[in-house]
């Protein structure tokens, strides 16, 4: 089973099958946190990190990524790829690390809180 | 916040994301078909795959180019680039907005640059504005409470003694001194402050010290000094010069330092030549007693103080502060002298207020006219505004049905009105652009006639002060002139007016417009009203008989540098200088005074029989003279006989008195003959032997009938008293200042000097604030009138335009050119009328504030009234002149060929 990722904010009426809004963004974070990588390679290891589960569409990705760049979250710079080809890099800022750790408790939290939920139930 | 600045920026490389994202996604797939292959997809089949997998990229283009686009800022370039095309399009109504703005907006730029000057803009350097202050004390003498207290130098040492409020208290004070040595020596402004001063700015020399605490003691200070920068650099060269000495008035001072440039302490309007220690001239006083005494006693006031409060300290308690401590420097003084009145009934006390004198409870005359005059401004930019407001609310009107087409065609309200105000933004930029110009140019003149300074230093165009006022002032008028027409743009019956047609044959009256014209005439009125009455008043004060000629005559100052000379020297002195000055060429005469007019006044107690105190009736000044004055003043003797050579030492007490001293003393009797005795009751007589005509010495004796003067020889009363002599030249003789000087000084002892100034400089200082008010109200209140015509032409013009097709008709069925004409001429002339009547009523209602600012002249005077409102229905008739006339061309056929 594949769940997409949409862009955010999630829109209600299609919930079902959308991921906690925000999500995204901290999965992106998490990303590029210890490296820099480019929009292919984050897709491609969400994917691959998720087993498949997380499959991320560039209608969603690209957006974000600009969205999160705006917010001073990420900073972007073209370099070479090993192959010798352009292309844009992004990398973790300051701002952005103090968001992915704010996050990061924020969804351990509702992980723990949701699970104690479906346990009593 | 940081989001939207981001935004922002992208907003402007919007065209660079987008190839850039473009790029990236062309990564992207080339990537994803590049690993479909490597999973069994043939080349054909890739992209698809690859597609399929990763999604759609024209929504990732979408999305992502949403990040950047700002919609109000797109629009709001549309906007813009659509009011430009309109007014191009219309040049005529363009230029008229532009330039009645530009004058609006240019007047008040300019007035705020001298009253921020003047009142707000803190002085350079100075480390905490918000926190630095002036002390201004009061107290109450003679039942009329005055602010001049405080400027005894141990007040201020009491007050730094009994305050706890405040971190630092400084003294300082200014003086005109004799800077350099013999023919090289001239005045300068000198400030005395003391060490702690420094402490209040972060300005750090640019070379050698300032002086310290150890340097400025009682009694004596050292004799440092140190020199202002631009002194240094003009006067000095720049050069090197810590160590040198210089004469400064009576001391003899070591340069020691010299400030950063542009620091002026709180000297205003120009920075001082250079700096010494408060004590050191406190303790160089000419005065043997003052100099003994002036940190011990209260009986020389010369400096003020200025105090900084601690943090956390408000203003009302450090004024509680001042308050207490003046209390008790108050009572300390009465016990010392055992005189002056009790603080119950002195009722002492204190506040710390702004550093800018012109703003703090005793602001000077300049400061007052200063605001009266931004009053007149701010008038004449709302004239203005209702002129720009009036000509693009025709200019809708007129585009009423290029509006419906486009609200038919969709266009929201919002982005119209939106669209209407842009217009008056763009109209109200270029307005201020033009303003600033306008306030450069003009604003250096006020800033003379005003501030009396041309210091270049306040540059209109790069002082942030200046353009944020531009700034506020713009969009206060953009807002002013654009909401009206906005409001009209969204307003309407859309269908009525589509149905209309092309023909523009509707006459739209509108209630706004007709208020807006009548009240720019009605304030152009009350401008008018007030530039005549200033200018009347200013020709009145020209043409008063102030008793002497000042024109002609020259006034020099003899300054003696603290050296004392026995009578017999002195008077060897005077007999020197005045028959040196009579030698001088183009010189008629010369005379000794004791008391010069606008500039010391001197008086005595004295005696006559039959009036218990002559003190009662006013005070009497004296004037301690030589035989040639009246000769030399112009001062004419209407009775009797002047001053002669006879009346010397031993010859019989003579005196001469003023037409107004003899008719107080003497009402019904002969004034020749009558006794006075000078100081005891018991002096011998000194015989009246002459009446001369009243004379002026200060401002307020203008109005003042009551101008007591006598004259006395000096040869008979003190033959070493007066340290002025008046030379009268036969032509030109501000000009011959230096000339007089240079003869002059060769005469004089040791270091002492002469100072040269024309008579008239004393006087026009005293009445600039009259001249200041007639120029200004003047060019203010033309502007308006210039303004309100061209508002009114505007409207006259549109209007005909709107009715041409009911003049038609008009014609048609038999009106002749001179009905025509007299219809709208009459409409112009109805709401001209209405305007100067609201107007007239204004400016009698404001002459009970003005009437203290004129000279013999009525701020009601009907004279005044009935003049401007002549000069306005003028004015209104030329303006629908034009109008009316191209309204009698109406042509009835084609009126009637669209009926």
């Amino acid at each position: 089973m594949s769940i997409p990722l949409t862009n955010y904010p999630l829109m209600p009426k299609s919930a079902k099958r959308d991921l906690l809004p925000g999500l995204l963004d901290l999965l992106i974070l998490k990303c590029v946190a210890t490296q820099a990588m480019h929009g292919y390679a984050i897709a491609q290891y969400l994917q691959s990190a998720t087993a498949d589960v997380i499959q991320v569409q560039e209608g969603s990705l690209y957006p974000a990524l600009q969205r999160m760049r705006q917010k001073g979250w990420i900073k972007a710079e073209w370099r070479t790829t090993p192959n010798n080809q352009r292309a844009r890099y992004y990398m973790i800022t300051t701002a952005g690390r103090k968001q992915l750790g704010e996050q990061q408790d924020g969804f351990t939290t509702l992980v723990t809180a949701v699970q104690r939920v479906l346990r009593l139930a | 916040m940081r989001e939207f600045l981001n935004r922002l920026v992208d907003w402007f490389h919007r065209d660079r994301l987008e190839r850039e994202l473009a790029e990236e996604l062309r990564f992207h797939q080339s990537l994803a078909e590049r690993d479909a292959r490597a999973e069994g997809a043939s080349v054909s089949d890739a992209p698809f795959v690859a597609r399929r997998r990763f999604g759609n990229a024209t929504s990732a283009v979408e999305d992502s180019r949403d990040r950047w686009a700002l919609p109000t800022l797109d629009h709001l370039a549309q906007d813009v680039r659509y009011a430009l095309r309109g007014l191009r399009r219309s040049r005529g109504y363009t230029a008229t907005a532009v330039i009645t703005l530009s004058l609006g907006i240019g007047a008040n730029v300019a007035m705020f640059g001298v009253v921020d000057r003047l009142m707000f803009r803190p002085f350079p350097f100075l480390r905490d504005p918000a926190a630095t202050h002036a002390v201004y004390l009061r107290a109450t003498h003679r039942g009329k409470e005055d602010w001049g207290y405080g400027g005894e130098y141990t007040r201020y040492l009491d007050l730094r003694r009994f305050t706890t409020s405040f971190s630092n208290l400084a003294g300082f004070a200014m003086q005109n001194l004799a800077v350099g040595t013999g023919d090289a020596a001239r005045e300068r402004r000198v400030a005395t402050v003391s060490a702690s001063f420094w402490d209040f700015f972060d300005a750090p020399p640019v070379r050698g010290r300032y002086f310290v605490a150890s340097e400025d003691v009682t009694p004596r200070g050292a004799e440092v000094a140190v020199l202002d920068y631009t002194y240094w650099k003009n006067e000095l060269a720049g050069r090197d010069v810590i160590g040198e000495r210089l004469q400064v008035g009576n001391m003899l001072v070591t340069i020691i330092g010299v400030a950063p440039e542009g620091f002026t302490g709180v000297f205003e309007p120009a920075p001082p030549a250079m700096y010494i220690p408060i004590t050191l001239y406190g303790g160089s006083n000419a005065s043997k007693s003052d100099r003994e005494t002036y940190y011990t006693q209260y009986h020389w006031g010369w400096m003020s103080t200025m105090v900084r409060r601690k943090p956390g300290v408000s203003v009302t308690q450090a004024s509680a502060d001042i308050t207490q401590a003046f209390r008790k420097s108050w009572q300390a003084e009465r016990d010392m002298d055992h005189s002056g009145e009790s603080i119950a009934i002195a009722k002492p006390s204190g506040i710390v207020g702004p550093m800018k004198t012109a703003a703090g409870p005793n602001a000077p005359l300049a400061a007052r006219t200063a605001l009266w005059v931004t009053g007149v401004a701010v008038i004449v930019l709302i004239i203005a505004c209702a002129n720009v407001a009036n000509l693009s609310l025709a200019r809708a009107l007129r585009r009423q049905r290029e509006t419906a087409v486009r609200l038919a065609l969709g266009v929201s309200r919002g982005r119209l009105i939106g669209q209407m105000l842009t217009e008056s933004l763009v109209l109200t930029v270029s307005g201020a652009v033009g303003g600033l110009l306008v306030a450069h140019w003009g604003g250096a003149a006020i800033r003379r006639m005003l501030i009396a300074t041309t210091d270049a230093s306040l540059e209109t165009f790069t002082d942030w002060r200046t353009l944020g006022a531009v700034a506020a002032i713009a969009i206060v008028a953009g807002l002013l002139a654009g909401i009206a027409p906005a409001l009209l743009a969204g307003r309407g019956d859309l269908a009525a007016t589509l149905k209309a047609g092309p023909r523009e044959g509707t006459y739209h009256k509108s209630r706004l417009r007709v208020f807006l014209l009548v009240a720019q005439g009605a304030l152009s009125v009350v401008l008018l009203i007030g530039a005549t009455l200033f200018v009347r008043s200013l020709r009145h004060v020209q043409h008063f008989r102030m008793g002497y000629d000042a024109a002609p005559v020259v006034l020099v100052g003899i300054n003696l540098r603290g050296m004392t000379l026995d009578s017999v020297q002195r008077v060897a002195l005077r007999r020197d200088l005045l028959s040196r000055a009579q030698s001088i060429p183009g010189a008629t005469s010369a005379a000794w005074v004791s008391s010069v007019p606008y500039w010391s006044t001197s008086s005595t107690s004295f005696y006559v029989a039959g009036i218990d105190s002559v003190n009662r009736l006013g005070r009497f000044t004296y004037q301690m003279t030589t035989p040639d004055y009246f000769a030399t003043f112009g001062t004419r003797i209407v009775r009797g006989r002047g001053i002669e050579a006879a009346d010397r030492d031993g010859a019989p007490l003579v005196a001469v008195v003023s037409e107004s001293m003899a008719r107080a003393l003497w009402p019904t009797e002969d004034p020749i003959g009558k006794c006075m005795r000078m100081r005891k009751e018991t002096a011998p007589c000194t015989t009246v032997v002459g009446v001369a005509e009243d004379i002026v010495q200060q401002q307020e004796q203008l109005t003042d009938p009551k101008r007591f003067q006598y004259y006395l020889p000096a040869e008979q009363v003190d033959p070493r008293a007066g340290s002025y002599v008046l030379v009268r030249m036969a032509v030109d003789a501000p000009a011959k200042t230096e000339q007089v000087r240079k003869a002059l000084q060769p005469v004089m002892p040791g270091q002492s000097y002469v100072t040269v100034r024309p008579m008239v400089n004393l006087i026009d200082g005293a009445q600039r604030s009259w001249r200041l008010g007639a120029n200004l109200f003047v060019a203010f209140g033309l502007l308006a009138l210039v303004v309100a015509a061209v508002g009114l032409y505007g409207v006259m013009a549109y209007n005909v335009t709107q009715r041409m097709h009911e003049l038609g008709v008009r014609v048609a069925l038999g009106a002749q050119a001179w009905d025509i004409l007299r219809l709208v001429a009459g409409q112009s002339a109805r709401l001209t009328l209405t305007g100067v009547v609201v107007g007239s009523g204004l400016a009698y209602l404001a002459g009970h504030w003005v009437q203290p600012l004129l000279f013999e002249q009525s701020a009601r005077d009907p004279m005044v009234y009935a003049v401007v409102a002549v000069l306005m229905i003028a004015v209104s008739l030329v303006a629908s002149a034009l109008p009316g006339r191209r309204a009698t061309t109406a042509d009835p056929n084609t009126a009637l060929r669209s009926e």
